[in-house]
This record gives C-alpha cells, sequence and structure tokens, in this order.
C-alpha cells in the first residue's frame, strides 16, 4: 500500500506526524500516532517487522526513563513510596510516561516510513528533486553495504581462526580479537571503496549537468497538494505551539485542533 | 547523445612515468600503447609489473595530479572529429590539463580485475545498474531503455536484467561490467585480466564477448599476465617488467624470444581450454612421489579421514526449483601423509565448502573428519589450525598486520618459541619474499599476497594443507614457488588438499584428482 | 568532440561561495540553537515536556546537519563520498561489535573519526551528521543527536589538521577535549527531546545526579562529562590504530593528508600487538 505513494509523500507525513505530535505534547496524541502507526503497518503487511524493531529501541529507553524519572525527580511533590534517595513521585511517573510514548510515536512513526519506502525509489525521488546526487549515494550505499560488511567481517573471522586465532573469554583476549578483525575489515572496505570512486567518477558520477532516472517514480496531483497541507499544518502546529508558550497558556485545547487532522 | 554505433577511436598513450603519491619511485617508465579500430593488443606481464596502472591511466581511472604524478601525453583520434585529436600533455605540473573521467569514459572503457569494482553498488537490480551512467548523464528514460535493451543483447544479459548483480555468477558479472563500459559507447575497451577466476563456461562467455565487440569496430586492449588463447589472438603484444617495456611486437615473435620467460607470464598452450569431463589419468611420476611413498610406508594413519560427511546451510532461501537441502550428501576421503590430492568441480559444488568442513568452520551434519588421527569434533577450529593450515581464495581477508614479516611473526611464538623469526624469515625466503618483510601486506602485488598468506601457513608446518584455487592470481614465479613449497610440504610428510579450477596444474601436480558433483567425490 | 571536452572546466568560484555559505548556515543554525536552548532552559520540568524547546532543538539541530551535508558532500572527490558509506556502516557494526565484547563504552564515532583525520574537517561533520540520519533508519532516537555527531567528525578533522594525529599519545587527548564539548552540546538534546538519555546504562549516572536535586540539564551535562571524554578518547585513539594500519598508497591518495602532514612519516607511530 505504502509502496505505491511517492517516497517523498510518506516522508513528508512522517515528518508532519512527529512535528505536529511533538508540538502537541500530550500523551494522547502521542498514543493515537503511535496506534496509528501501528494500524498503518498492519494494513500494509509489515506489523511484526515494525514492532520488533521499534521495540528492540524503545523497551531499554523505557527502562531507562523510569531508572531516571520513576525513582529519581526532585521537582515531583505527590510521593509515592520512597526508598532513601529514591523518591517515586506521581509527577516523575507521569513525565516518563509522556516523555515514553512521544518516543514511542517518533520511533514507530520512522519505522513505518522505513519499512515501507523503497530506497531505489527514494534516491530517484531525490534526484529529481536536485538533492546533490552524493547524499542520494550515501543513503542507499550505506543501507545496501550493512549485510555486505556483517558477510565479510564473518569471512575475516573465519580466515583468522584458520590461522590459529582461538578467542579467550578475559577482556584483554576479546579487544585484541577484535582488533585483528577490525584491521582486515577496513583495510578491505578502504581498499574497495578507492577503486569503486575511480569507477563512479568514470561512470559520470561528477557530471554537473541534469540527471534522469530510470526508476520510474510515481507521482500525482493529488499527492503534490497532500505533502503541500502537511508541510503547512505542521508550520501551523509549531506557530501554535510558540504562541501558546509566549503567554504560558495551557495546552488543553491542541489535542482536539490536532485530533480533526 | 549515447551513440549507438561505436565511433572508429584510435587511442595514442606514451608514459614517460607515473608514480603514485608518496610511493618512492615510478610504478611506469617509457611504455607507449596504440590501440587502433577492430584491433587486438595484449598488454602481458607478470604480477607487480605495472599492468593495471597502465589500463587505468589509459582509461582515465588514475588521473595524474590527483591520484599521482604522471608525465606524457594521451591522445584521442575520433572519427568525424579531427579537431579534438591534439594531445593533452602532462609535465606533472599544476597547470597539466585536468581529465574530466566522465567525458574520457565515453571514448575509453576500461572494466578492472575485480569485475564487482565496477558497480555503483547502490542499484537493485541489472538494468537499473546498467543505466547508472545514463542517468548521471541526463539521458532521457525513453532513450535509456533503448540502449539498456541492446547493451544487454551485446553482453548476452537478456535473460538477467532483473536480478541482483550481488547473484550474478562470475562469468555473468564480468558480462554486466563490461556492459557498464560499453553502454557509453566507447570507440577503445580496456580489459584487466578479464578471464581471471572464471570456470570454463565463464571463459567463453566473456571470450565470446571480445570477439564480438571486435567485429564491431572496437579498439580493446587486454591486460593479462596470461599467455593464453585469447592474448594469442592478439595482434600486438606489449610486454611490461617492473613498469618498463621489456619487449613489443608480434605474439609468434615473442614466444620465440627470451624476454617472456623472465617476464613472470604464465605461459600455456595455444589450443582452446581444455574440456574438463575426459579424466586425465593420475599422475605419480613427481619430485615428490619418492617420499609421498616413503612416508606412506612409515605412517599407514590417513592425515586426514573422512567418513560418510554430509552438509547442507539449513533453510537456505534460495528459490532454486530443485530443493536439494544437501550440499555434500556423503563423502568419502582419505588422505595419506605425504600425498596431494586435487579436487575440482563445477561453481557452486561445494568445493570450498567441503574445506570448510576440514578445519571446524563448518561442522557435518551427519559423518566424522579426522585430521592427524584425531576427531575434530567440538574442537575450536582456532586449535584445529595447529594440524590443519587452510588457505583462502582472497588473501585480503586474512592478512592483519603492517608488514609482511610480522604477518608470518603472528602467533609463531606459541608453536616454536623462540626460534620464531628464523622460521619466519625461511618461510618467506621459501615463497621468495625473503626481501619484502618490511612491507605493508597489502601493498604487494596480487601474486605476493597470495604468496604471502601461503607463507603464513606453511611456517606452522601443519600435517594437513588445505588450500582454496591456490593458483589464481599466481604469475609464473608465482606458480614456481607455490609448486615448490606444496612439493616441500609433501615432502616432509604432510598431506596437500587442494581446490582447483587449474586442470593443468592439478594433473601435473597432484597424485589423485578427484570431481566433487551431486554431493558426492569421485575418482577421475 | 573538441579537448575542452574531455578536460575538467576551472573550478567555479560562485559555486563554492554558495556552498561556503551553507555550511557557514549550518554551523550557525546549530550555535543558536544550542544558545537558545541553554538560555531558555524550564526551570521545572514538572511543568510538562518542555514542548517548545523539543522542537527548538530537533529543528535547529536537524537543520544545521541537513546544511551542511549539502553544503559539504558535493564539494568532496569521490573517494571520500564513496568512503562516507563505509565510515556510517563502521560506526553501526563496530559499535555492534563492542557491545558484544561486554565492555561498558559505545564507540559508535570511530567511522565519523576515521574520516575526519583522512579527509578534513568538513567531511568530518558531514559524515557524523549523515551518521545520525541514516542511522535513524534503524533507530530513530539517535536523529535529534546529529549536530552533535557533526561536531566530532568536525573536531577530529581540526585535530588532525594541526598534527594532533601525528604522535600517538596525542590522538586521545584529542578526543578526550572533543568529548567535553560534544557532550556539553548533545546534553540540551538529551534533557529536552528525551527527557534523559538514549542509552540504559548512562541512566544510572543521570540518576545519581538527579538524586543529589540537580535540574535535568545539570545532571545530563555532568553525565555527559563523565562518559563522553572517555569514550572519545578510546575512540580516537582506535581510529589513529586503523590510519596506522592503512597502507601509504591508499592514505596518500587523500589529498588532506598529504597537504597538512596529518600521519607521522615512514615509522607508524601506533605499537600494539
Amino acid at each position: 500500500m505504502a509502496a505505491r505513494l511517492n517516497p517523498l509523500t510518506s516522508l513528508t507525513a512522517a515528518a508532519a506526524v512527529l512535528v505536529i505530535t511533538t508540538a502537541a505534547s500530550s500523551w494522547a496524541v502521542s498514543l493515537t500516532v503511535a496506534v496509528g502507526a501501528v494500524l498503518l503497518s498492519a494494513a500494509a503487511g509489515i506489523v511484526r517487522r515494525v514492532v520488533l524493531a521499534a521495540a528492540a529501541v524503545v523497551v531499554p529507553f523505557w527502562l531507562s526513563l523510569l531508572v531516571i524519572h520513576g525513582l529519581f525527580f526532585p521537582e515531583g511533590r505527590t510521593v509515592l513510596t520512597s526508598w532513601g534517595p529514591a523518591r517515586v513521585t506521581a509527577e516523575g511517573l507521569t513525565y516518563a510516561l509522556e516523555m515514553g510514548l512521544r518516543t514511542a510515536a517518533f520511533v514507530l512513526v520512522l519505522m513505518v516510513f522505513s519499512f515501507s519506502v523503497r530506497i531505489p525509489e527514494l534516491v530517484a525521488a531525490l534526484a529529481a528533486r536536485r538533492v546533490p546526487p552524493q547524499v542520494g549515494y550515501v543513503l542507499a550505499s550505506t543501507l545496501l553495504l550493512a549485510p555486505l560488511v556483517a558477510a565479510r567481517l564473518e569471512k575475516v573471522r573465519q580466515a583468522q581462526e584458520s590461522r590459529g586465532l582461538v578467542v579467550g573469554r578475559g577482556i584483554g583476549s576479546r579487544v585484541a580479537a577484535i582488533r585483528l578483525q577490525m584491521v582486515p575489515l577496513v583495510l578491505g572496505l578502504v581498499h574497495d571503496a578507492g577503486i569503486r570512486a575511480q569507477s563512479l567518477d568514470a561512470r559520470g558520477f561528477r557530471s554537473t549537468g541534469p540527471r534522469t532516472s530510470y526508476t520510474e517514480v510515481r507521482d500525482s496531483a493529488g499527492q503534490a497538494a497532500f505533502r503541500v497541507f502537511a508541510i503547512l499544518l505542521a508550520v501551523a502546529a509549531v506557530v501554535w505551539r510558540i504562541a501558546e508558550s509566549l503567554p504560558a497558556g495551557s495546552l488543553s485545547a491542541f489535542p482536539q485542533f490536532v485530533g480533526g487532522a | 547523445m549515447i551513440a549507438d554505433r561505436t565511433a572508429a577511436t584510435t587511442l595514442l598513450a606514451s608514459v614517460a612515468s607515473f608514480s603514485y603519491h608518496g610511493d618512492p619511485g615510478p610504478a611506469l617508465r617509457g611504455v607507449e600503447v596504440a590501440a587502433s579500430p577492430g584491433t587486438l593488443t595484449a598488454v602481458v606481464g607478470g604480477s607487480g609489473s605495472g599492468k593495471s596502472t597502465l589500463g587505468r591511466i589509459l582509461g582515465a581511472w588514475l588521473l595524474g595530479g590527483r591520484d599521482g604524478t604522471l608525465a606524457g601525453s594521451l591522445q584521442l583520434e575520433v572519427a568525424g572529429h579531427p579537431e579534438g585529436s591534439s594531445p593533452l600533455r602532462f609535465a606533472g605540473a599544476p597547470d597539466d590539463p585536468r581529465i574530466d573521467p566522465g567525458a574520457w569514459a565515453r571514448h575509453v572503457g576500461y572494466v578492472p580485475q575485480d569485475a564487482a569494482s565496477m558497480l555503483s553498488a547502490v542499484r537493485g537490480t541489472v538494468e537499473e545498474e546498467l543505466a547508472f551512467s545514463l542517468e548521471n548523464r541526463g539521458v532521457l528514460r525513453a532513450d535509456m531503455m533503448l540502449t539498456v535493451a541492446d547493451i544487454a543483447r551485446r553482453t548476452g544479459l537478456d535473460g538477467l536484467l532483473r536480478r541482483d548483480p550481488a547473484t550474478l555468477s562470475g562469468g555473468e558479472l564480468r558480462r554486466l561490467a563490461v556492459g557498464c563500459a560499453v553502454v557509453d559507447g566507447p570507440g577503445v575497451l580496456i580489459l584487466d585480466e578479464p578471464l581471471e577466476s572464471l570456470d570454463q563456461a565463464g571463459i567463453r562467455t566473456v571470450v565470446e564477448l571480445v570477439h564480438a565487440e571486435l567485429a564491431r569496430g572496437t579498439a580493446i586492449v587486454v591486460l593479462s599476465q596470461h599467455a593464453d588463447a585469447l592474448t594469442r589472438a592478439a595482434e600486438r603484444w606489449l610486454v611490461l617488467k617492473d613498469g618498463q617495456e621489456t619487449a613489443a611486437g608480434q605474439p609468434v615473435r615473442i614466444l620465440e624470444g627470451g624476454a617472456l620467460a623472465e617476464s613472470g607470464v604464465v605461459i600455456t598452450s595455444p589450443e582452446q581450454h581444455p574440456d574438463p569431463t575426459p579424466a586425465p589419468p593420475p599422475v605419480l611420476t613427481l619430485p615428490v612421489a619418492g617420499a609421498a611413498v616413503g612416508a606412506t610406508a612409515a605412517r599407514t594413519q590417513a592425515a586426514l579421514e573422512l567418513s560418510g560427511v554430509a552438509f547442507g546451510f539449513g533453510g537456505r532461501t534460495r528459490n532454486a526449483p530443485t530443493d536439494e537441502s544437501l550440499l555434500l550428501e556423503d563423502v568419502d576421503l582419505q588422505v595419506m601423509p605425504g600425498e596431494i590430492v586435487a579436487i575440482t568441480g563445477p561453481n557452486g559444488a561445494g568445493k570450498s565448502t567441503l574445506l570448510r568442513l576440514l578445519n571446524g568452520l563448518h561442522r557435518p551434519l551427519r559423518g566424522d573428519v579426522r585430521v592427524a588421527d584425531e576427531s575434530i569434533a567440538g574442537v575450536p577450529t582456532g586449535q584445529v589450525a595447529r594440524r590443519l593450515g587452510l588457505l583462502f581464495q582472497h588473501p585480503h581477508d586474512q592478512l592483519f598486520e603492517r608488514t609482511v614479516l610480522r604477518e608470518v611473526l603472528f602467533g609463531l611464538d606459541r608453536i616454536f618459541g623462540t626460534a620464531a623469526p628464523e622460521r619466519a624469515k625461511a618461510a618467506l625466503a621459501a615463497v621468495g619474499l625473503g626481501d619484502s618483510g618490511n612491507a605493508h601486506p597489502h601493498e604487494l602485488p596480487a601474486s605476493g599476497q597470495r604468496l604471502l598468506a601461503l607463507a603464513t601457513v606453511l611456517t606452522r608446518e601443519p600435517s594437513v594443507l588445505a588450500l582454496d584455487e591456490p593458483t589464481v592470481a599466481l604469475d609464473a614465479r608465482g606458480l614456481e614457488r607455490l609448486t615448490a613449497a606444496v612439493s616441500a610440504a609433501a615432502g616432509r610428510g604432510a598431506a596437500v588438499v587442494m581446490v582447483t579450477h587449474d586442470l593443468r596444474f592439478a594433473t601435473t601436480h597432484a597424485h589423485r584428482l578427484l570431481r566433487l558433483e551431486g554431493g558426492r567425490l569421485r575418482r577421475l | 568532440m573538441s579537448q575542452q571536452s574531455l578536460t575538467l572546466p576551472p573550478t567555479d568560484r560562485k559555486a563554492v561561495r554558495r556552498r561556503r555559505l551553507l555550511e557557514l548556515l549550518g554551523a550557525a543554525a546549530i550555535a543558536a540553537t544550542f544558545i537558545f536552548l541553554v538560555l531558555t532552559q524550564p526551570a521545572d520540568i514538572a511543568g510538562g515536556l518542555g514542548s517548545v524547546s523539543s522542537l527548538v532543538a530537533l529543528g535547529g539541530f536537524l537543520l544545521g546537519a541537513l546544511l551542511l551535508i549539502v553544503g559539504v558532500l558535493p564539494t568532496l572527490p569521490t573517494s571520500t563520498v564513496v568512503l562516507i558509506p563505509v565510515a556510517l556502516v563502521l560506526n553501526i557494526v563496530l559499535g555492534q561489535l563492542m557491545g558484544t565484547s561486554g565492555l561498558p563504552f559505545y564507540l559508535d564515532s570511530i567511522g565519523t573519526v576515521l574520516i575526519a583525520v583522512l579527509a578534513g574537517p568538513a567531511a568530518g561533520a558531514a559524515t557524523g551528521a549523515l551518521s545520525s540520519i541514516v542511522w535513524s533508519f534503524f533507530n530513530p532516537t539517535v536523529l535529534p543527536f546529529a549536530a552533535g555527531a557533526a561536531l566530532i567528525g568536525f573536531l577530529a578533522g581540526v585535530a588532525a589538521r594541526y598534527g594532533l594525529f601525528r604522535r600517538f599519545y596525542l590522538a586521545p587527548i584529542a578526543g578526550f577535549v572533543t568529548g567535553i564539548i560534544a557532550g556539553v552540546v548533545s546534553a540540551p538534546i538529551a534533557a529536552f527531546v528525551f527527557g534523559g538519555t538514549s542509552g540504559a546504562g548512562t541512566g544510572a549516572i543521570v540518576s545519581a545526579f538527579r538524586a543529589m536535586g540537580d535540574t535535568l540539564l545539570a545532571a545530563i551535562t555532568k553525565q555527559a562529562l563523565i562518559s563522553d571524554p572517555m569514550d572519545k578518547a578510546i575512540v580516537f585513539a582506535i581510529a589513529a590504530m586503523l590510519v596506522y594500519a592503512l597502507p601509504r598508497r591508499t592514505t596518500f591518495q587523500f589529498p588532506f593528508v598529504r597537504r597538512f602532514r596529518v600521519l607521522a612519516g615512514k615509522e607508524p607511530a601506533a605499537r600494539n600487538s
């Protein structure tokens, strides 16, 4: 489903949602966005990957929040319980909950975007917008290189074990093993990169004229209008938030406003 | 704007000298090349003779100023463009002309030895990879589709356009790299070791492609360390040694003269590539045969023994039509001390996998592997390495020290104590690297890197020596040293198992020749 | 074909100036954001999440990072551009490798420092910023730290430019100082956007300072001053070790290394085995 969209449309949508969530700064909005992201990923059939990947990031983060704010929150007044210097306060828990939900929304939205976007299409869309080709190259190359590097590291490890490298249990032995594996890994990667650079130059990578794209990127007037609308909405949310903060007003009106969007 | 028809192009190059930044001396001196339309020129020489450097300068992959100091001239004569044919002169000065590599590549295409490094590595399919340079030059999409289809036909990639380049075989990858070069319509094509590490089928398709391009009027320069069927078809040879021209002229003349012998070029018989199926008889009359027999008589135990070994990569998600889960079904092998066994077989038969089973990098699903009369089940690879030395195909992964000597010394003191430095120096001398002890391993030429990796294995005196494609990238001198080292190891009673495509090497140096096919080993 | 068509035109001064302007704007955006955050830090976070601070932190730092990337990347030679993905993957893979070794450091900027040493401060800054942005595809919580990562790359390049990588013992000292500066700059992000720190391990240190009654920003800044300098000292030392392990022909292909004599002469200073 998301694959049929122009990657810039989904990128704009994700960015706008993030800005609005941050501006709203309300647990209800954050929760709505998080649930919405999960539902969207379910509709796209990527719910498992999105939720697993997001959990790997968010769960340790939540634990950290609980330790920091759940136990120590000097500003808190409503003390629920305390052990020595640690004081569990209602304010601390509320803060941790709000921050946790906002980050969860943040992570889920970006995960839905990264798992649904096709990298070649994103690169082509960026190129069509006259973003410097180097940006698209670095983006695509990094995402495609990661599995290759992992495979190469495995090869290096195999080659070194075959040369009699035994990795012991002590920290010293492990550090030595990491050093021995890093050197050939980095040497090999830097060497390949040097040759690849010469190849890219010969293939016109630095040409300054206009570029075209072999990959066809779908777009439509409707999507373009949606992108403009999303950006305006995000800007409006920021302006509203700043105006509101000047007289230190309350946030109560915002959730309804965003709820309609 | 893309040339449908290649313009007849002549490349005239005169490299007075070229030195890389930071190198003490020049890598090339006084080399002249002329490539005319429809002709095949071969630049032959041993490893480290400067062939690749020359090829890269011709193809503007190496630029004077950016990559090193170039003195000399480069000149292109393109039919129909007489005004641009004056030579570009380089003096190694800051105000030298700066070549635009992208513009140059439209006239001169260079294909590197490592075909994978030609690819942008940011395109998901073969067709997108082919279109990369067209995109950069702003070719309209409709024209791009036509050009890509045309190039795919020319290079025999028709059926592979939707494939991920990472899944291509060696021969397919080489043809894709050539396709990426010819898509710009160059009149001159420079191919660096186009047949290296290809199997017979791959060699055939690439040779056909070269002849088809020649017939189109392309000027082709092949860089190679082999006097094989492809280079023998050249009109003209240029022999390089230590960055200098030692002979030039017709191949027949040079083959008669003495310049080739000392250049390090591997000379193979002129007939087309031998068909691997008719089994050559096992050769037992070897320099080491006597030693081998003696050792076998003294110790009747096999140095290496595989019984009923089965192995497969469980859950491999290759969408091959035949769902064979086992790569090796039932492999039995016994290698006696002092015996040399060569294993051949088609690509993907599991030859390299078999070698990895020998030292425990892979563990058999069934059966047992015994090295020096001890099962290796449960023994970590790092410890099996005491008794079995495994040499990989790519030395880059295996080398990690800053100098050649430290590389060989690594871990040696735990085996030989204070005698380690002596041993290391002896091992380096044995592979002909005695003078290179202080060099950086990665600065050795390809042949030297493989020999260094061999030395690191040999110096530990393992009871079994396992070699993966030992002849690849070796020049004539390298082959001599490999042969001597393998014979010496067998002579002191080591069992040698090697996996190789090189049937000539296998038949002349192995006591037994085996073929791995359909998950089993059978005798040839 | 004419001879001109085969050679490069002389450099376009106007384009160079435009790129330089983007770089300066990026740096200015980062500096202004930092100053704003420190001056307006909410006295009492119990009142809410500090939404304006979050927006300013995210927006200002991200904008600065993007300007840096767009301004710097097109000026880099292809050999450096191609190395950046390698550096980004190194940041991630080596960080992961360290994780499995059970050591208490994150070491997620080795690739950035490597590029900075080989290709200079601008390339280092762009690599740091890109590292965070690309990494956020897998772990979105690193996105707001793009400016801090850019600063690390920039400072590493400056250190290399002035010869601090010529002596092996100077590299970790440069790293230590970089860690102090980078930690101070990143702390407001950790405080206002994430209400603490993105790492579970460093959370304990923040808690300790909070228990003593510090404001959140003060606690996080102090935590950063404890962990970051050590981490960066190690990262700089590792990067120096890797650079000296590279063959001379490889390091000398970078004009920055040749021009500023970044590395010591023939004999590598790094000694460890």
